[in-house]
C-alpha cells in the first residue's frame, strides 16, 4: 500500500517540442487526479512521461522523495492501464493476473493466492483459466484493473481506459476504479476528454 | 462494405463475366496434364517391389535422420541471426531501413549455387566442406525468411504489452522471454518450418559444399538415383519420404502453433533514440550489410582475381572457354535467359488464369497449382521427363521441359502474390463500372486490369528469377551439351583449377547482375501497379 504519493516539479512534457507550460501537481494515497483536455493536448503524453516511456523535456517526478527521472519503468512501481485492456494473450486471467508478482520473485501459489483475491473482488472469481480473448470488454477491463494493482503500485495511471466500451459497462467500471484506489490507498492519475468521467472521478482536476 | 469484403467478393463471383468465369478450365487441364498426369506416371513407373523395399531400408532413413539433423542445425543459425536483425528492421524506423530490409531478402532469391560458390571462396580451407559450411550456408540463405516471417508479426505486436509488463516490473530479458517471444510464438514456428523444410529438401548447397555422406539430402539420392544410377524405385522411395517429411512438418507446425484471434494492426515504428538505440540499430545493420556481401563480395574478388593477382581474364576469356564436358559458358548463358523467358511467358499466362480461377471461387484450381511446393524439383522434372518423353508426347526435341518445370515451381509463388493483391481491389469498382455502362468484360478490366497486368509482369519476372537459378530440374532435363548457368557452375566447381573456379564466380557474378535486375524491375512494378 502507498502512502507517499506522485509529485511533479516544474514538468514540461512533449517529444522535440514542449506540450505544455512546467506543470506542477501532487497526488496523495487515495487520491484520484483527473486530467481533463482535448485529444492530441498531450494527456497520454503526460501519463507516458510518468510511467518512464518518454523523457520529460525538463522538470522532476517524484514518487515520495524518490526522484523518479532516470529509474527505468520496470523499477517504478506503477501501474498503468491504456485505453485498451492489452491482456497478455498467452497466458490465462490468473497469470495476467499475477504477472508483476511472478516478476517481483513471488512463487506462483502466492502470486495466484493475490491474484484470485482481486479476481474476486471484481466480481471475476469464476473465469480463472479462461483465455483472455474469450473475455467480454467489460471482463477484460476488469483483469486489466486487477493486474495493475496486484503489485500495490505506488501509483496508478490510467490513459483514458474502457473509452471503447460501451457508457454504462464503462461507468460501472469507473465507479469500480473509485471503489478500489480508495480502498488500497493508491495515488492515481487518470486522463480522459470526458467532464462526466471527471465529474465522477476526481478528486482534483488539472486541465492545460 | 469495405475492401475485400467476403459477401461481396461472392458476389462478384457469381456476377463475373461468363468468360472469365469459364477461364478455369484452361490451368485446370494444363495443370492436370503437366503436373497431376506426369506425377501419377512418375509413381505408376517406379512403384515396384524395389520401391517398398528401399522405403524400408536404413539407407534412405540414415539420409532421413542426416538431413533432419542438419535442417535443425540451420533452423537454430537462422533464428539465431534472423530474429534480432527483424527486431531492428521492424520495431524502429531509420534513414536506410528499407536498403537493408531490401538487401536481407537478396540471399533467398540468389541461385543455390551461387551462393554455395560465395561461401566456398570466402572461407577458402578455413571451413572444408562440410555439416558446418552447409548450415551457415542454409542460414545464410534463409535469414530473409525468419526476418520477414517474424518481423511482420513483430510489427503488429502491440508495444504497450511490452510497456506494460515493464511496469509491472519485468525487466528488459523477462519482458522478451515472457511477452515478446511468446508473442512471436506462431511466425518463429511457421518460420522454423520453412526453413527446416528448405534445408532439409536442399540440393545446390549440399552438392557443392557437403561432404558426399555425413550432408546427404534426400533430393541428392533423389537427383542421383535418376540421373547416374537410373534406380527408379530408390528415387520414388526418396520422394515419396520427402513428402512424408513436409507434410510432418507442416503439421506439427500448425499443432505447435497458437490458435488466437490475429492482431489487424501495423504500427508505426519508433524512431531511433538515444544512444543505446543508436548502437543497437547501427551495430545489427552492420552485421546484417557484412554477413550479407561477404559472399556475394568474394565471388566478385575470386572473378577479378588470380594467383598472379588482379585480372580481368576470367572475364575476357569467358568466350574461349570451351570444354566438351562442360559447354561454352556464353552459350549457356544464352540458354539461360531464353530458358527464363520462355517461362516467366508460361507462368504468367498460367498464374493469370489462376488468379480469375480463384476471383471465381475454383478452390480446385488454386490447390492445384500448390502442389509443387510440396514436391521437389527434381521430382518434378522426373515426372515431367517420364511422361512427356515417348510416341507423340515425346517434347524433348522441342526444349520445352525445362521451362515448363520451372513455370510449374514458379506458379505456387505467381499465385501468392496474384490472390492477394487482386483481393486489395474493392470489387465495387467493378459494380460502378457495370452501372455506367461498361460491358462485364470492360467492367472487369475498369476495375481489376491495371492490378491484374501488374501482378501478370512482376509474376513474370519473378518466374524467369527461378528460372535463372534453380539447379535441380535443370540437372536433370538438360542435355550433357547444353546445360543451364547453375549446372555448368555446378559441373565447373567440380573441376580442380584457378582457371575452372574463376570461370564459375564469373558466370556467378553475371548470374547475380541478371537475378537483382530482374528483382527490382520486379520490386518496381510491385510497388507502383500491384500494391496499390
Amino acid at each position: 500500500m502507498s502512502d507517499a504519493g506522485l509529485r511533479a516539479r516544474d514538468l514540461v512534457i512533449g517529444y522535440e517540442t514542449p506540450l505544455t507550460q512546467p506543470l506542477n501537481f501532487e497526488v496523495g494515497p487515495g487520491e484520484i487526479l483527473v486530467v481533463v483536455g482535448e485529444s492530441g493536448c498531450g494527456k497520454s503524453t503526460l501519463l507516458s512521461t510518468l510511467a518512464g516511456v518518454t523523457l520529460p523535456l525538463r522538470g522532476e517526478i517524484y514518487s515520495g522523495d524518490r526522484c523518479l527521472n532516470d529509474v527505468p519503468i520496470h523499477k517504478r512501481n506503477i501501474g498503468l492501464v491504456f485505453q485498451d485492456p492489452l491482456l497478455f494473450p498467452h497466458l490465462s486471467v490468473i497469470d495476467n493476473i499475477g504477472y508483476s508478482l511472478r516478476a517481483s520473485g513471488q512463487s506462483r501459489d502466492e502470486a495466484r493466492a493475490r491474484s484470485q483475491e482481486l479476481l474476486d473482488w471484481v466480481g471475476l472469481g469464476n473465469i480463472v483459466n479462461q483465455k483472455t480473448w474469450e473475455l467480454s470488454g467489460g471482463q477484460a477491463g476488469r483483469v486489466a484493473l486487477a493486474r495493475a494493482i496486484a503489485a500495490k503500485p505506488a501509483v496508478l495511471l490510467l490513459d483514458e481506459p474502457y473509452s471503447a466500451l460501451d457508457s454504462p459497462t464503462r461507468m460501472r467500471l469507473l465507479a469500480d476504479v473509485k471503489n478500489l484506489v480508495g480502498l488500497e490507498k493508491i495515488p492515481t492519475i487518470h486522463v480522459t476528454h470526458d467532464h462526466g468521467e471527471a465529474q465522477l472521478l476526481a478528486t482534483r482536476t488539472l486541465t492545460w | 462494405m469495405g475492401n475485400g469484403d467476403e459477401p461481396l467478393s461472392g458476389t462478384l463471383a457469381s456476377h463475373l463475366p461468363r468468360s472469365l468465369k469459364r477461364l478455369w478450365v484452361i490451368p485446370a487441364v494444363l495443370l492436370l496434364v503437366f503436373l497431376v498426369y506426369p506425377l501419377i506416371r512418375l509413381t505408376a513407373t517406379a512403384w515396384t517391389a524395389d520401391t517398398v523395399n528401399a522405403l524400408l531400408a536404413s539407407t534412405l532413413w540414415q539420409v532421413v535422420l542426416l538431413a533432419s539433423v542438419q535442417a535443425m542445425l540451420s533452423v537454430g543459425l537462422s533464428l539465431l541471426i534472423g530474429i534480432p536483425i527483424a527486431r531492428v528492421l521492424f520495431t524502429y524506423q531509420f534513414l536506410g531501413r528499407g536498403f537493408i530490409l531490401a538487401l536481407v531478402t537478396i540471399p533467398f532469391v540468389l541461385p543455390t549455387v551461387v551462393v554455395a560458390l560465395g561461401f566456398r571462396s570466402l572461407f577458402g580451407d578455413l571451413i572444408p566442406n562440410g555439416l558446418l559450411l552447409v548450415v551457415i550456408a542454409h542460414a545464410y540463405i534463409n535469414i530473409a525468411v525468419v526476418v520477414r516471417l517474424v518481423g511482420a508479426q513483430w510489427s503488429t505486436l502491440d508495444r504497450r504489452m511490452e510497456v506494460t509488463a515493464a511496469t509491472l516490473g519485468a525487466g528488459p530479458m523477462r519482458i522478451f522471454s515472457t511477452i515478446t517471444l511468446p508473442a512471436l510464438r506462431n511466425s518463429i514456428v511457421l518460420a522454423s518450418a520453412v526453413v527446416f523444410i528448405f534445408s532439409f529438401s536442399s540440393l545446390g548447397i549440399v552438392v557443392v559444399l557437403g561432404d558426399g555422406s555425413g550432408t546427404r539430402t534426400l533430393e541428392q539420392v533423389l537427383l542421383r538415383s535418376t540421373s547416374v544410377l537410373l534406380d527408379f524405385p530408390t528415387a520414388l522411395a526418396a520422394a515419396i519420404l520427402q513428402l512424408i517429411v513436409v507434410g510432418l512438418v507442416f503439421v506439427i507446425s500448425a499443432r505447435v502453433s497458437r490458435h488466437e484471434p490475429r492482431t489487424k494492426i501495423i504500427l508505426e515504428r519508433a524512431r531511433v533514440r538515444g544512444p543505446q538505440a543508436a548502437f543497437v540499430v547501427t551495430a545489427t545493420c552492420l552485421v546484417a550489410v557484412t554477413l550479407v556481401l561477404a559472399p556475394i563480395a568474394s565471388i566478385f574478388w575470386a572473378s577479378i582475381s588470380s594467383s598472379g593477382g588482379l585480372t580481368t581474364g576470367w572475364w575476357s576469356g569467358l568466350s574461349d572457354f570451351d570444354n566438351a564436358r562442360i559447354g561454352s559458358p556464353l552459350e549457356a548463358l544464352g540458354r539461360s535467359v531464353g530458358l527464363a523467358l520462355f517461362t516467366s511467358v508460361i507462368a504468367a499466362i498460367l498464374g493469370g488464369a489462376i488468379a480469375i480461377a480463384v476471383m471465381s471461387r475454383k478452390a480446385i484450381v488454386a490447390t492445384l497449382a500448390l502442389i509443387p511446393l510440396g514436391v521437389s524439383a527434381v521430382t518434378l522434372g522426373l515426372g515431367i521427363l517420364l511422361a512427356f518423353s515417348r510416341g507423340s508426347l515425346d517434347l524433348r526435341g522441342t526444349g520445352a521441359l525445362i521451362p515448363i518445370t520451372h513455370a510449374l515451381i514458379a506458379v505456387p509463388i505467381v499465385v501468392a502474390m496474384a490472390t492477394p493483391s487482386l483481393r486489395t481491389v474493392d470489387p465495387r469498382r467493378y459494380f460502378v463500372a457495370l452501372s455506367l455502362g461498361a460491358g462485364p468484360l470492360r467492367a472487369w478490366w475498369t476495375a481489376f486490369g491495371t492490378v491484374f497486368s501488374g501482378v501478370m509482369l512482376a509474376a513474370g519476372g519473378l518466374a524467369a528469377a527461378v528460372s535463372l537459378g534453380e539447379f535441380g530440374a535443370a540437372t536433370l532435363l538438360s542435355r550433357t551439351d547444353s546445360p543451364t548457368v547453375p549446372v555448368q557452375i555446378a559441373r565447373l566447381l567440380s573441376k580442380p583449377g584457378e582457371s575452372a573456379f574463376a570461370t564459375a564466380a564469373v558466370l556467378s557474378v553475371i548470374l547475380v547482375v541478371m537475378t537483382m535486375s530482374l528483382l527490382l524491375v520486379v520490386d518496381r512494378i510491385a510497388s507502383r501497379r500491384v500494391f496499390t
